[in-house]
């Protein structure tokens, strides 16, 4: 019996389970207090709430398995077999993040975009890589007579212009200027038709990707975000004649911010 | 007293009945870390809504978890009093258990039913299925932990549990506490960091 007695000896006292009852209470106030929008810290915490909050209740998921579960005081090979457990657990967590956030979360589209069909495989370098911000295009495409300017129509939710023209084969740069004082603006050349589908998958792709889905197949071309004040251009092969769109895709922008792209 | 069970020769030195119960905590982990990775992979994919922040009422869950919390306390008591043979505390300690147990289901069964009344179902949307199966198998736990601690109850107090049988009052504590740290990561990552995600619709700046 001296084996069991020394164990007892070993297990929190009722004092210390109020104790540790308090503490895990009090920490569950704190995290709640930390994200209540009426207590107000968490509009100065922003994104660092979340490392708070993960910190916070990994305190308490020790407190209760070390000290509730007695795996502070049993013999070591039940906390090995548990946290065994626990990292499996985790590793496939984190597998599954990674393999649904992997190709920017859009494995389903992956290939389908980038198939190009047989025949176009050998001109296939020359074209233009859609959604990826910045200059592209081949160098040896025909120069057009100069930049397309466009710009902002001051703080409107609109471009100064409705029409853009170009010739088909050209390397076109259009300069667009943000005149804006207030907000933040895109220029995206689109599939005629397609600019309200695009800004909707634009803005699940966030702004990190310029509100653009990477590898969209129905963007032309697109410039990077354009702070209020900015210019920003783009440059890229005029596609085959016909009428296209371009469109501001910043979230509730693309319903008054759009015009017609025509290439003959 | 507490391990006053008949010594039985294992070749870890350790009881049989223990170790099953950890190795099976220890898999539970993996079940409950898929459905939890599978609400992190579509959280904020939903394309209709109702989006977390219209419905989670996170002051309420607070309360709740809470209660949760308290319910791990008074099992360590339960567990206490077995030990010390205190036949009445046992009894009281369970069934104290229990009772808070069936509060927090109670706090679920209502929060489920304010959900479905606002349009959230496991069909509707991504945000619906991974919430309703992930928080649904964990109220499921918690409703098998409640099965486990009336019947122990009833036992107890037909006194046939004390300091010879602690260890079936001590697995029983450990599957609750178990489900009650589940519950701090769930609330942790589904009220807390996820009750305010909106709509892929209307992030911000829109």
């Amino acid at each position: 019996m001296a084996h069991e007695t020394e164990q007892d000896t070993h297990h929190p006292s009722f004092k210390q389970y109020v104790l540790i009852a308090i503490i895990l209470f009090a920490i569950t106030i704190v995290e709640f207090l930390l994200i209540w929008d009426r207590v107000g810290i968490v509009d100065y915490l922003g994104a660092s709430k979340i490392p708070l909050l993960v910190g916070l209740s990994v305190v308490k998921f020790y407190i209760v398995i070390m000290f509730y579960m007695h795996l502070q005081f049993d013999d070591k090979l039940f906390t090995r077999i548990f946290i065994a457990g626990l990292a499996l657990a985790f590793m496939v967590g984190l597998a599954l993040l990674g393999l649904f956030t992997a190709m920017n979360g859009d494995q389903r589209y992956y290939a389908l975009d980038r198939a190009v069909p047989y025949e176009e495989h050998e001109a296939a370098h020359e074209t233009t890589t859609p959604g990826t911000g910045g200059t592209t295009g081949s160098e040896t495409a025909p120069v057009a007579a100069g930049p397309i300017k466009v710009g902002a129509k001051g703080n409107e939710l609109a471009f100064d212009t409705t029409s853009l023209t170009a010739s088909s084969g050209s390397e076109v740069t259009i300069t667009f200027t943000n005149s804006s004082t207030v907000n933040t603006h895109n220029l995206v050349i689109v599939e005629d038709g397609t600019k309200d589908a695009v800004s909707t998958d634009g803005t699940v792709a966030g702004p990190d990707n310029n509100w653009v889905k990477p590898g969209d197949s129905r963007v032309i071309a697109n410039t990077i975000l354009a702070g209020p004040g900015e210019t920003q251009d783009v440059s890229f092969t005029a596609p085959a004649p016909g009428t296209y769109q371009f469109v501001c895709t910043f979230p509730g922008h693309n319903f008054t911010m759009f015009g017609d792209f025509v290439v003959n | 007293m507490a391990h006053a069970v008949e010594h039985e020769y294992t070749t870890t030195g350790l009881n049989h009945r223990k170790m099953l119960m950890w190795v099976f905590l220890g898999s539970d982990c993996l079940f409950f870390g898929a459905l939890i990775a599978t609400y992190m992979v579509y959280r904020g994919q939903s394309l209709v809504g109702p989006y977390p922040i219209d419905i989670i009422n996170v002051p309420v869950t607070t309360i709740s978890t809470f209660v949760l919390l308290m319910s791990s306390f008074a099992m360590v008591q339960a567990l206490a009093a077995t030990n010390a043979d205190n036949k009445r505390g046992i009894v009281s300690w369970l069934l104290a258990t229990a009772f808070l147990g069936a509060i927090f289901i109670g706090f679920q069964i209502v929060e489920f039913n304010t959900f479905k009344n606002e349009g959230l179902t496991l069909g509707g949307n991504l945000f619906g299925a991974s919430f309703f199966t992930l928080t649904g198998f964990h109220g499921a736990h918690v409703t098998l932990g409640i099965i486990w601690l009336l019947a122990m109850a009833i036992l107890a107090a037909k006194g046939r549990v004390g300091s010879k049988t602690a260890l079936d009052v001590e697995l029983l504590g450990l599957y609750w506490h178990f489900v009650d740290i589940v519950w701090i990561v769930i609330f942790t990552l589904l009220y807390l960091i996820g009750g305010f995600d909106v709509g892929p619709v209307a992030l911000p700046g829109g």
